[in-house]
């Protein structure tokens, strides 16, 4: 980080944190179109396995969507058939652990701890919890801020793992 | 093995009569649910018949060594040297602790954490901390090793006591060992990018039938169908009519079965969705490799989507190994296809494209773990019969005992359970 760079003001920290908890809330409740509304053109979404030096290129992982993979992804999950999702989970995802830096002087990066209870409706009707960090690179745009990257660090990303087909 | 209380409710006969279970046609679902099935499947299967193990690309150096299971026997793969490998039972053959916790590391021998045994690479044990408090020698205290046999760097391990050679054990599954290795300049695939591993909780076998069962893809798949532009490999089995699929399935014989696609694919690099000129540095490697009529056909014919009995799926652009956990629960293994010599761009795209298809998130695994789960559960409480007769009447065999037929119909299925038979009889 550029250490000329001014810091985090307590009105960037509220507009990143508002960010994060509407991307939360689409994400649990199957909101797929103010979802992608979220999204910047350059977007990355990634889950690799887990904690580690696990590198997009050379390692496979659970999940690396660029952009028009993701619109793939979610228009998978519009067709009504994407079994692994219909019907869709009920979800809760709990956030802490917020921390902001700055990318550039339109650019945040935010990091949180969470805590994801997922109703596996799908076919077991039991609880899966999901537990981890993630990192978001936001962008100020237009209006509001977006987003060009998501990452998601499962505790349990190395070890075997259920289907993950929701947004997480 | 963690049995639920539903595993043990559906114990009903002790000494199941597992041939009885199978017909030409139709097998009874308790072969799925019914755990003590389920043990004498780790028996006879999965320690007596040669199971798939790892590849030697995942322990280059000597020293190395991956934590795998055979059956519900954990076990470590060392690198021995220049060509080969030990499989030995991940277990301290003094009071039983695990031996190495870590999935994969390098050790010049194994010490046990619990009293200090100390065995070298081959499994002899080599050293007891205050051994004035033995009269043996100790030459029965050796780990419990494993028969290894490998071939292109695939390692296959079993505890049979006289097996059969690894050799008639592939049969004519062989070819799909060649042929995904052959995909590579140097003939060797390089499985260095990890594994996926993703929690079906259904039985192993149905799994296994899945990967070769070319009549679900357009209903469990529909959505990845309507999700995508569809093109390329997906073009001629994903909306098709019944007339018109091209590709088609093969028993081959000894539990192993493919779905051949490599008529679909009109010209090299079809299969990976590009032109070959994507790749021009690939296409003269492999052509200085195999001269270019050789290669044009590998890179036409493109990589196997083959199963080899008991564990092993060559699927295309990923290697997947079945893991069996308990009769309803099993693990999906998957990792990228990575051919030695090839550029990093073939091998991205590989990786790129093993993610679109399996993983807990893929596109299709995602569909086909959730219906394995509802098969299972619905199995589970009310055993029957259940019907494996799509297609028997219009197969066609061939002069080396291989068995083809339409791309939808049971024959690889039909086949597998012809094998398993053979092994309970």
């Amino acid at each position: 980080m550029n250490e000329t760079v001014s810091v985090i003001s307590d009105d960037e920290y509220r507009k990143v944190e508002r960010f994060i908890y509407k991307e939360a809330r689409f994400a649990d409740e199957s909101r797929y179109d103010e979802w992608e509304n979220l999204l910047e053109d350059d977007m990355i979404y990634w889950i690799p396995r887990g904690e580690g030096d696990f590198l997009p290129d050379r390692d496979v992982s659970i999940l690396n969507d660029n952009r028009s993979r993701l619109a793939t992804r979610i228009n998978q999950l519009k067709t009504g058939t994407r079994h692994s999702q219909e019907p869709r989970s009920p979800m809760r995802k709990i956030i802490s652990n917020l921390m902001i830096d700055r990318i550039s002087e339109n650019e945040y990066l935010a990091h949180v701890n969470f805590a994801l209870f997922e109703m596996q409706v799908q076919s077991l009707d039991e609880m899966n919890i999901w537990a981890g960090r993630m990192e978001y690179k936001l962008r100020e745009s237009e209006d509001d801020l977006k987003m060009f990257f998501k990452k998601v660090v499962l505790i349990n990303g190395d070890h075997p793992v259920p289907t993950i087909a929701f947004i997480i | 093995m963690n049995y639920t209380t539903n595993d043990i409710s559906a114990i009903s006969n002790p000494a199941a009569d597992i041939p009885g279970l199978i017909k030409d046609n139709g097998i009874h679902s308790s072969l799925y649910t019914d755990p003590n099935i389920f043990a004498l499947e780790m028996d006879k299967i999965f320690q007596e018949c040669w199971v798939f193990v790892g590849h030697l690309s995942e322990v280059p150096k000597r020293g190395d060594y991956i934590r795998r299971h055979i059956g519900c026997e954990p076990v470590l793969m060392f690198r021995t040297g220049d060509a080969t490998a030990t499989v030995l039972t991940n277990r301290c053959t003094h009071r039983g602790n695990l031996l190495c916790q870590e999935e994969k590391g390098r050790r010049r021998a194994i010490t046990c954490q619990y009293h200090g045994w100390v065995f070298n690479l081959d499994g002899d044990l080599v050293d007891r901390p205050f051994s004035g408090g033995y009269c043996d020698k100790g030459g029965e205290l050796d780990l419990r090793k494993a028969k290894v046999a490998i071939y292109r760097g695939f390692v296959f391990a079993t505890f049979a006591k006289n097996p059969v050679s690894l050799e008639d054990h592939l049969g004519n599954g062989r070819h799909a060992l060649d042929r995904a290795s052959n995909l590579s300049p140097e003939g060797e695939l390089d499985l260095f990018g990890g594994w996926t591993k993703h929690i079906f909780n259904s039985n192993w076998k149905m799994l296994v039938e899945n990967n070769t069962d070319g009549y679900h893809v357009n209903h469990v798949h529909d959505s990845f169908a309507r999700g995508i532009q569809v093109q390329y490999k997906y073009e001629n089995v994903l909306k098709s009519e019944e007339d018109k699929l091209e590709a088609f399935v093969r028993d081959m014989g000894d539990g192993h079965a493919e779905i051949e696609y490599g008529q679909t694919y009109s010209k090299p690099l079809f299969w990976f969705g590009v032109e070959a000129d994507r790749f021009p540095d690939y296409v003269s490697s492999m052509e200085a490799a195999y001269g270019k009529d050789e290669a044009n056909d590998i890179l036409t014919k493109g990589p196997p989507h083959t199963y080899i009995f008991p564990n092993l799926f060559i699927a295309e652009v990923s290697m997947v190994v079945i893991q069996p956990i308990s009769a309803g629960k099993s693990i999906n293994w998957n990792t990228p296809l990575y051919l030695k010599g090839a550029p990093d761009a073939v091998n991205r795209r590989m990786l790129r494209q093993g993610e679109a298809a399996l993983g807990p998130s893929a596109f299709l695994l995602a569909d086909d773990a959730v219906i394995g789960d509802r098969q299972w559960r619905a199995l589970h409480g009310s055993p029957g019969w259940l019907d494996l007769s799509r297609g028997e009447s219009r197969e066609t065999v061939a002069a080396d005992g291989t068995i083809t037929s339409h791309y939808s119909d049971e024959t690889p299925n039909r086949g597998f359970w012809r094998h398993y038979r053979t092994l309970f009889s």
